[in-house]
């Protein structure tokens, strides 16, 4: 393996982060999978995910999946766009508007998780 | 007669074929990723997040759940063959890297699929 990025090239960059990226949600997402329907009962309610989110551990897990899942999918659009679109004006436009919900995305995933604290469930099931 | 040089032209290769089903497999993943980050933020609501749960717990979804699961599948381990030829030198077998994709991928779906079929009431 000899890699050598070349300084202030966006596009090097962006290819060797995807791939790295990638790497980590291959294992985050079989680690999630496991979890989440291939062990247990595969049910999914509060009471199941509840005490996991709970913990820290699981907390930074989550964050780790939200943030390369959030990259890792926002480059690829970004890659896409820059294939199909060749307009200046729509390509700023759209690239605008992926930064946006990108951020709105992250905004809302992280507080999600990280706000989270179990609630007892007073409803009747 | 004139011909147009900008007219997109794609050979059907191995390759070709690969890198479409990749992209197309990448789209629908982020649509899935934006509809899972906004069902999970129901967390802060225990009633109401079991009772998007319970809407997603019909049978329709858990067959679409299994479809995720071999788009999903699809598109980590051809990304792993994309790893393997970018920086370990595989563009030579390229195309049996193909193959072996295909191969490795229909095992993991079959692998993953028991315990969701296991799982339907």
């Amino acid at each position: 393996m000899n890699i050598k990025l070349v300084a202030g090239d966006a596009g090097i960059k962006r290819w060797f982060y995807q791939r790295i990226t990638g790497i980590f949600l291959v294992v985050l997402l079989l680690v999630h999978f496991t979890i989440m329907h291939f062990i247990g009962s595969g049910e999914t309610n509060y009471q199941t995910v509840a005490p996991r989110l709970a913990s820290p551990y699981w907390k930074t897990f989550d964050l780790a999946f939200l943030v390369f899942a959030l990259y890792h999918g926002m480059a690829g659009l970004w890659v896409v766009i820059d294939d199909y679109v060749h307009r200046d004006g729509w390509r700023i436009f759209i690239y605008s508007i992926l930064v946006l919900a990108g951020a709105l995305l992250l905004i809302l995933g992280t507080l999600t998780i990280i706000t989270f604290s179990p609630q007892a469930l007073t409803v009747k099931m | 007669m004139k011909k147009n040089i900008y007219e997109l032209k794609y050979r059907y290769h191995t390759g070709t074929i690969a890198w479409i089903l990749h992209r197309l497999s990448g789209l629908a993943l982020i649509l899935y990723l934006v509809l899972h980050i906004w069902v999970i933020h129901n967390l802060d609501n225990p009633a109401g997040f079991d009772k998007v749960m319970a809407f997603l717990n019909e049978p329709l979804f858990k067959v679409l759940e299994l479809g995720l699961w071999g788009v999903i599948i699809y598109h980590a381990v051809n990304g792993l063959r994309i790893i393997l030829v970018d920086f370990f030198g595989g563009s030579r077998e390229q195309k049996k890297l193909f193959w072996g994709v295909v191969v490795v991928g229909i095992i993991m779906f079959i692998a993953g699929a028991v315990p969701f079929v296991g799982h339907l009431k």
